[in-house]
């Protein structure tokens, strides 16, 4: 028996444990109800238990896998930068408004992220933001935010 | 007249359904002022046209950027995006289409002939009958889709949890929503589906230099091959009975249908391992039953006046807005209107078909358009689409949450398809549940006192009994056999 | 050089959607209420009662304002996601709200449950009263009481055993039953449902043996003899169902229930603002379209203007808040 490996199930099964805890620890503030009323924290229990189960699995049958280094993250920043853009958007959707927001978005991506020329930064951005905008609002009738700015 | 409304149904049908997010149920609620004003025919026609279309187009985003038209497409982005990347787009939409009119015309014919039998059987189907065969559902589903049985439960265990949050309808009680009114009524099945797909997918394919080989499909690559055809008969079959049997019940989920055909189909193939990797019987069985299941759910609309979902309940208010009331006295009063229905619904099909085999040629050009272009507007009309069914930003959050979730999944190879049937299910199963012991006042026994129930969780026991029987077989290697298939994709 | 065209094309596509969207928004000058569409929320998902009755309410103001007018559903919570979002929207009379009775009853209910409050009943402004029903008491045909004095008894004799759906705890059917339940001295078992449909789906199957709910869903059933009415929660006897006595009739005295759908704004809106919305909204109810839509739905439409309506909501939510106190927390 060597050393114990950290691999990749052995952390998703800790990761698991964690969770399930968590999710323990918070349904404590609900009704368990009887066995035969069952409260509303009745099945939460029941099934992070389950969930504490499963990861105790991973954690012991976990050795079979590859090691947790082994992951590869190299897409990692570049996610990194979509998610702070998306998280941008959501932010300020409802502040700036929906076309400004998706402006700034498309901007950020296609000049920014995958530096096309700036005349297709341009062209794309604004025809993207404001054009969905016209389909989902105007045409769809599906009311999307306007900003401070009337935008 | 009749013809065009349903051509327009269709069209804008397919249309709403290619955005991500915006469904069936937000196209429906769309046009149904301007129907106000048509005879009820004309209105009822257009509003299924909808509907259905809203049904095929959500397989065509499915099929070429892994993101769900709608939650019910979810299936299909697994083998069918596999197929669009090794070239196969066009065959696999044309399949989808081909799938869907079969089995959409079938039920029709089911529908035509059964509806006043049939629906009656279905009301049988209480609380007790439900749980039973939920169980059964998820249990099928652990076991057979594809990845170690473990993983799979864990997915579904975890999606079941997250379906917990908001309020629960039994006590009035609040769970897990930490105050976020917005987070009252649980994280929708939209939210998660595109954001544990669609944003996953973009998040870990846009930043690789190294692309994986998409290749470009040439015209003659648009048709499916004569093996493909052939292989895809008897999952359309299997995937129209199945979908129609369950889009019956009240109550459940189309996409109920779309699992359970999937997994049946892995376990009927004689080469499991295709699955995940491009097997045109993951999409024509799902797709097929995705259809069969939505026609199903008219079944005790029409005959019954009961709604079976939301879907449903919208074009049952459609109809009383016209004064039609369906139930056990339509066929008799208004015969001229229920099969006026019925044939609209086959028309509608038709009329699908023919639309769409054409535009799976201009679909599959979005192919063409570089990645790094396409997902920036990917992202974009995600963004909106789920920001539109409910006009609320706390399901965009709901979104990018799932998206990193789902990102993080797939680099330590968790599916994330049984959690969205988990996130789906938790609410009916535990409804369920409920309801069937408050129903018998607490005593158990009416999960076997009642005959359909008794035959689901005889089936249920009979699953665990396969599932386990490698574990008494071999002693040790049953610890690799959960772990095993893990490691065959590493090599 | 054909993936140069097909992105020339698409660019040239959303550019020029784009441009048309840019010219609308400056066509429309800032100008007079109202000037842009105005969004109605119906906090409950498509295809319930309150859905049905703005979406004629919608196309027929449309047209006396001269402006789209949107419903947006936001379902959630038996109705607490859309009135909150509905209390704290810009009070500038281009969010409206077409709620339900269920108004007045999560208020009480937080406070039973000792949560922050949603919202308040103060944080709206009525318009109008659009329709108003009174629920039914809903059994099956082969049910074997004949009437309410044979319900009551039956129940008496055997307390917690007759079942009845609703649409979730505290929902109006559970609170319906509830109010007659005590001014009845009775017990029922109470088996909640995911909606009014899913309710009434359990019914039709015999899972439960009565409910009560509104009238419009249940007449069509009631008509072809699957299922009977025992009694109304109304003041007066309804239209359509001439032979359904009223509880209050029978002798329960403030046994009143209605589920109504009334049109409401923030507090803060203008006054301005609220006195064009209620004029135009006497003329929708009026508009020929909006009647035979609520006609052909059996709705009657029962108008109060915003006066009237303040009235009717107060007494109508001191009722519900004392049913709501007595069920008290659902164990």
């Amino acid at each position: 028996m060597g050393k114990t490996r950290m691999t990749k199930d052995r952390l998703s099964g800790i990761i698991l444990l964690l969770l399930a805890v968590f999710v323990m620890i918070e349904t404590r503030v609900l009704p368990l109800g009887t066995h035969s009323r069952p409260g509303p924290g009745y099945l939460p229990l029941l099934l992070s238990s389950f969930l504490a189960i499963l990861g105790v699995i991973l954690i012991v049958w976990g050795r079979l896998a590859s090691s947790w280094r082994s992951v590869k993250w190299s897409e990692g920043l570049h996610a990194l930068a979509i998610l702070a853009g998306s998280v941008f958007t959501t932010l300020t959707l409802e502040t700036l408004g929906y076309r400004l927001t998706m402006l700034i978005l498309m901007v950020f991506l296609f000049g920014v992220m995958e530096r096309l020329k700036w005349w297709m930064v341009f062209s794309l951005s604004v025809g993207l933001s404001f054009g969905s905008f016209w389909l989902f609002d105007t045409m769809l009738k599906v009311i999307l935010p306007r900003g401070g700015l009337g935008f | 007249m009749n013809f065009f409304y349903g051509f327009m149904g269709c069209l804008v049908g397919t249309l709403v359904g290619v955005l991500p997010g915006v469904g069936p149920l937000a196209g429906i609620s769309l046009l149904l002022p301007t129907t106000f004003g048509l005879n009820p025919t004309s209105a009822i026609i257009l509003l299924s046209g909808i509907y259905y279309g809203a049904m095929y187009g959500g397989s065509t985003t499915s099929i070429l950027m892994r993101i769900p038209g709608e939650a019910a497409s979810v299936m299909t982005c697994i083998d069918g995006y596999a197929l669009a990347q090794k070239g196969r787009a066009g065959p696999a939409l044309a399949i989808s289409a081909i799938g869907s009119y079969i089995a959409g015309t079938a039920s029709v014919i089911g529908l035509m002939l059964l509806a006043p039998p049939l629906a009656k059987y279905a009301l049988r189907f209480g609380p007790p009958e439900y749980f039973s065969l939920l169980v059964l559902g998820l249990l099928v589903l652990g076991y057979m889709t594809g990845g170690p049985m473990v993983k799979n439960l864990t997915m579904i265990v975890l999606g079941l949890l997250f379906g917990m949050i908001g309020i629960d309808h039994f006590s009035g009680y609040f769970r897990f929503s930490y105050g976020l009114v917005a987070l009252g009524d649980g994280i929708g099945i939209v939210p998660v589906a595109v954001g544990l797909f669609g944003i996953s997918e973009i998040l870990t394919t846009a930043g690789q230099s190294i692309r994986p080989e998409v290749i470009k499909p040439r015209l003659k690559d648009l048709l499916p091959s004569k093996k493909e055809l052939r292989d895809s008969m008897a999952p359309i079959g299997r995937g129209s009975l199945l979908g129609f049997l369950i889009g019956i019940i009240p109550g459940s989920a189309h996409i109920i249908s779309t699992f359970i055909s999937y997994a049946v189909e892995r376990r009927v193939s004689k080469h499991p391992e295709r699955f995940g990797k491009g097997a045109i019987e993951g999409v024509a069985g799902p797709e097929s039953a995705n259809n069969a299941a939505s026609c199903g759910a008219l079944v005790p609309m029409l005959a019954l006046g009961v709604p079976t979902g939301p879907i449903p309940a919208v074009l049952l208010a459609a109809l009383m807005v016209h004064g039609i009331n369906p139930g056990p006295m339509l066929i008799k009063e208004q015969p001229v209107i229920f099969w006026g229905l019925i044939a609209s619904m086959y028309v509608g099909n038709f009329i699908l078909l023919l639309l769409n085999l054409p535009l799976v040629g201009i679909f599959v050009n979005f192919l063409r358009v570089p990645y790094k272009i396409l997902y920036p507007t990917i992202l974009m009309l995600c963004v909106v689409g789920v920001y539109a069914v409910n006009s609320s930003i706390v399901d965009v959050w709901i979104m990018i949450v799932m998206g990193i979730l789902g990102y993080v999944l797939r680099k330590y190879d968790f599916e994330p398809a049984p959690m969205v049937l988990g996130v789906v299910l938790a609410p009916i199963v535990e409804m369920s549940f409920r309801q069937a012991l408050a129903m018998s006042a607490g005593s158990y026994m009416i999960f076997v006192q009642r005959p359909i129930s008794v035959v689901f969780l005889v089936a249920t026991l009979v699953m665990i009994i396969l599932a386990l029987k490698p574990l008494v077989k071999k002693g040790k290697d049953w610890r690799e056999r959960f772990t095993k298939v893990e490691k065959d994709e590493e090599t | 050089m054909k993936l140069r065209k097909s992105i020339v094309f698409l660019v040239t596509v959303f550019v020029g959607a784009g441009f048309l969207g840019l010219v609308h928004n400056l066509a429309v000058a800032q100008e007079a209420y109202p000037s842009r569409p105005v969004q109605v929320i119906v906090p409950f998902p498509p295809g319930g009662v309150a859905d049905l009755v703005a979406r004629p309410l919608a196309a027929a103001m449309e047209k006396i304002l001269k402006q789209p007018v949107v419903v947006a559903n936001r379902g959630g919570a038996g109705g607490a996601v859309g009135m909150q979002a509905a209390a704290v929207s810009k009070p500038d009379g281009y969010t409206l709200m077409v709620a339900l009775s269920s108004i007045s009853v999560i208020p009480e209910v937080d406070k039973i449950f000792g949560r922050p409050q949603t919202y308040k009943m103060e944080d709206f402004a009525p318009i109008a009263l659009l329709t108003s029903d009174p629920t039914i008491l809903v059994i099956k045909k082969e049910a074997p009481w004949k009437n309410v004095a044979e319900f009551v008894e039956d129940a008496k004799r055997r307390p917690n055993e007759i079942k009845y759906a609703s649409s979730g705890v505290y929902g109006t059917m559970h609170v319906a039953m509830e109010m007659f339940a005590h001014a009845a001295g009775i017990k029922l078992r109470h088996i909640p449902t995911a909606g009014g449909g899913p309710a009434l789906t359990a019914l039709l199957g015999g899972h439960v043996e009565s409910l009560s709910g509104g009238p419009n869903v249940s007449i069509p059933h009631i008509k072809a003899g699957t299922l009977r009415v025992l009694a109304g929660w109304g003041g007066k006897r309804l239209q359509a169902l001439p032979d359904a006595p009223t509880l209050k009739e029978l002798g329960y005295e403030d046994v009143e229930f209605y589920i109504w759908s009334g049109l409401f704004a923030p507090r803060a809106t203008p006054p301005a603002v609220i006195k064009i919305l209620r004029e135009a909204t006497r003329q929708a109810v009026s508009v020929p379209e909006f009647k035979s839509a609520m006609e052909k739905m059996e709705t009657p439409i029962s108008y109060m203007d915003a006066d009237e309506f303040k009235k009717f909501w107060d007494k109508d939510a001191q009722r519900l808040a004392t049913a709501v106190r007595q069920i008290g927390k659902v164990e």
